[in-house]
């Protein structure tokens, strides 16, 4: 009886001790989160990859000549991209940057006309309050860009993001499976098993989903500048590489490359013409996304409930912005299908 | 050094050393007939692991993911009937247990405990489908040597049947 007390204690220790190694990862990761950015990047470009060099693995192809082949493709491809499209893009950024001033000072007109408005109807205001801040804002937000240490630093850390991310994503591709064992060897044997199946579905969750992800915004993406383009609206390019990027974030996303868009065009131009437009293609493209291309691609959809996906996405944004966007799905994911393999391994059976 | 020693070396170093599994993954039914280069791939996904004397390797009931070949040691199969362990079998190096796990997620039939100090290499669905899915010429080898051993227990067990009827 005792002893049967005291195996209960242990186990109930080795719950704790468990969750409060995985809490203290999690904060080790939350503490260092400015340092993962390249580091997560590269892993979003290994779950693309991975898929590729497995295939030509299986064809026979040794798999680091399979990953240096690949990369070599991918740079060729991105350079061939690069030269077909950086004279819009060019034309395009320079129209911008010559515009930007003109954008600012008409949003801030408006926002100055609103202002004006709230204060008179909202006495309990001081009046300059509101103005004040905004103004503190736009400072804020202009004030930096053309500081020379600053501009020193982003050089900086582009550089060694550009660095890092080839050099870590040749080796998570190249041994990502060697990786994997080598962190799965140091689980005790009575854990083995439930700890495997929970790393490959884990694994599954999230590949799955990126690639999904990736592959659906990429589609969305050109079809956008495709359509912008046939109907001639300006910054076309840069529009539809906006919407296929936000196309990332599920629910959210697409409406914010909208907003983002619908702005661009109504400040550029302020043509209601090419506003409908705008809304018509965007329309087009939602219906062909979520009948069509959505199906298609991600055919292994994550089962979640709408609101839970808008609830996480909000706050993968809180903890590491648009990265922190992209990987709250999956993650919540993971941690469900973790709860799911644990309930099931050690309380179902009863062998914890 | 004559010269077919030095193009064994040479051979040896392209293909990469045999090392300790590939030698336990030989003797083996499931990979019989399969070439150096197919038993490398499979080398990638078998798990060492090692067992100390009464440590339990899984237990009856529990769901199961995989098999296990014992590389050194010996293992006791034990299952429980009216709520008292019996023994079903020993099993020595190069013999394997745990098959089952491989193709469905079903309940331990079984329990396997380790008698002394035991390394055994493990072979889990999840790496076995992976190895199907991206492998299917390798994997189509073991699924066919796998079904024909499920084959030939249940033409046993029939066989028993009939003469208990």
């Amino acid at each position: 009886m005792e002893k049967n007390e005291f195996q209960k204690l242990w186990k109930t220790f080795e719950i704790i001790a468990i969750g409060c190694v995985l809490f203290g990862i999690l904060l080790v990761l939350y503490l260092v989160r400015a340092l993962l950015t390249p580091f997560i990047i590269a892993f979003v470009i290994t779950f693309f990859l991975s898929p590729i060099v497995d295939y030509m693995e299986g064809e026979g192809i040794n798999r680091t000549f399979a990953v240096i082949l690949l990369i070599i493709l991918t740079l060729i491809f991105l350079f061939i991209l690069w030269k077909l499209t950086w004279p819009t893009i060019q034309t395009e950024i320079s129209s911008f940057q010559k515009n930007a001033p003109f954008y600012i000072s008409k949003i801030q007109d408006s926002l100055n006309r609103a202002i004006d408005l709230l204060e008179k109807n909202m006495g309990f205001i001081p009046k300059g309050t509101l103005e004040k801040a905004l103004q503190q804002k736009i400072n804020s937000l202009t004030s930096g860009t053309g500081d020379v240490s600053s501009l020193i630093k982003i050089i900086k850390e582009l550089v060694t993001t550009l660095i890092v991310i080839p050099f870590v994503t040749f080796f998570l591709v190249k041994d990502g499976r060697k990786i994997k064992k080598m962190l799965i060897a140091y689980v005790p044997n009575k854990y083995f098993e439930t700890f495997l199946t929970l790393f490959y579905k884990i694994d599954q969750q999230i590949s799955n989903y990126i690639r999904g992800q990736l592959i659906d915004s990429f589609i969305v993406g050109v079809i956008a500048i495709i359509g912008l383009y046939l109907f001639r609206v300006n910054y076309a390019f840069l529009i539809g590489v906006v919407l296929g990027m936000f196309n990332i974030i599920p629910y959210i996303g697409p409406s914010m490359g909208f907003v983002f868009g619908s702005l661009l065009i109504l400040i550029d131009t302020g043509s209601t013409v090419n506003l409908i437009k705008f809304i018509c293609i965007y329309v087009c493209i939602r219906v062909l996304d979520d009948i069509i291309i959505s199906p298609l691609v991600l055919s292994r959809r994550v089962h979640v409930h709408t609101l839970m996906v808008i609830i996480v996405i909000m706050l993968g944004g809180f903890f590491h912005g648009i990265l922190g966007m992209l990987l709250a799905v999956p993650l919540y994911c993971s941690i469900k299908v973790t709860f799911q393999i644990l309930y099931r391994g050690f309380i179902e059976y009863g062998n914890w | 050094m004559s010269k077919k020693r030095i193009s064994n070396v040479i051979l040896q170093k392209i293909r990469g050393r045999e090392g300790d599994i590939i030698p336990v993954l030989r003797t083996v039914p499931l990979f019989e007939g399969l070439t150096f280069r197919d038993l490398k791939k499979i080398e990638l996904i078998v798990h060492e692991r090692t067992f100390m004397p009464d440590e339990v390797v899984f237990y009856e009931r529990q769901p199961g993911t995989g098999m296990y070949i014992i590389k050194k040691g010996l293992i006791k199969l034990t299952k429980t009937i009216n709520e008292e362990k019996a023994k079903i079998a020993d099993l020595e190096e190069g013999e394997f247990f745990g098959e089952m796990a491989l193709l469905e997620d079903y309940p331990r039939s079984a329990e396997a405990t380790a008698v002394v100090k035991t390394e055994v290499l493990g072979i889990f669905r999840p790496d076995l489908f992976d190895l199907i899915e991206h492998n299917p010429r390798l994997g189509s080898k073991i699924l066919m040597k796998l079904s024909q051993r499920l084959a030939n227990r249940l033409r046993k067990t029939t066989e028993m049947k009939l003469k208990e009827v």
